[in-house]
């Protein structure tokens, strides 16, 4: 058996990973990406505990973590549909307006 | 040793599939075209679903698999298709932001490994098989979790319609924005 705080060093690598994308690109569906990829992340933790404690609820929380993920993926998805109609470009730079 | 085999190969899956996890990750940091970056994180996904099995969770594994490599990011492929931004790469500017962010991410994980390695780690793991299939993760959404789970669904009906009417462009909307804010 693989000892948890294994699996709780790649879950922060990767979250780190995540954040690293959030911070420096300027693509906003790479950005996007990366949340998803943090979202990852923290389930792998979610089940690393799980495991750890042999508590079924962590497994449950990934379950609607990501029935969430994939409502946030549609509606984030459509948002960035919507902007490129109005503004022809994705980059995050250039939504800086309000006005609608 | 049947047993020391056994346990020789879990630490070689966990070692395999925990780098090809993190390289393709880092695959969509390092490369500037959207369509690679999510080609890699289905990659990424699918090395973390091993990892679910290890943890032994097959249930979420599988879930992991259809969700995310399957509908997910098959999702933001279409949409990078159907922008039309797959030929479109970033340049890279802004070099003081860039070695920030550079910098912040990697201080926030080499304090998380820190703190993981003094707070978090845990002496055995607990005996006996961790009953996690899909039989008792069942029992136990429609019994202590009904509500959530009815909740998640109403959340779901509801991203269906936003994302229709966020990404519609029909005349009933077009009409009442304004396109262009005057200068």
């Amino acid at each position: 058996m693989i000892p948890t705080h294994w699996f709780l060093i790649l879950s922060a690598i990767l979250f780190s990973i995540g954040v690293c994308v959030v911070l420096t690109r300027r693509n906003g569906i790479t950005i996007f990406m990366s949340i998803e990829l943090m979202v990852n992340a923290v389930n792998l933790t979610f089940l690393a505990y799980a495991r750890q404690f042999h508590q079924l609820h962590g497994l449950i929380f990934v379950f609607f973590v990501m029935a969430i993920a994939a409502a946030e993926a549609a509606v984030g998805l459509a948002i960035f549909i919507s902007l490129f109609h109005h503004r022809e470009t994705i980059d995050v730079d250039e939504a800086n307006l309000m006005h609608w | 040793m049947p047993h020391a085999l056994s346990y020789m190969l879990e630490y070689l899956i966990f070692f395999v599939f925990a780098t090809i996890a993190v390289v393709f990750a880092l695959m969509v940091v390092l490369h500037r075209n959207p369509v690679i970056g999510a080609l890699s994180l289905v990659v990424a996904f699918f090395a973390l679903a091993v990892m679910y099995v290890l943890l032994e969770a097959p249930f979420l594994a599988a879930l992991q698999v259809i969700v995310y490599a399957g509908a997910i990011m098959v999702l933001f492929l279409f949409v990078i298709m159907l922008l039309n931004l797959q030929h479109r790469t970033e340049e890279a500017t802004r070099p003081v932001q860039q070695f920030l962010g550079f910098t912040t991410s990697a201080a926030f994980l080499i304090s998380l490994v820190y703190y993981i390695g003094k707070y978090a780690v845990f002496g055995k793991l607990p005996d006996g098989r961790f009953a996690s299939d899909a039989r008792t993760i069942g029992i136990r959404l429609f019994e202590a979790y009904v509500f959530p789970f009815e909740m998640v669904s109403i959340l779901l009906l509801a991203a269906i319609v936003g994302a229709l009417l966020l990404s519609s462009r029909g005349a009933a909307t077009r009409a009442e924005i304004p396109t262009e804010v005057s200068e």
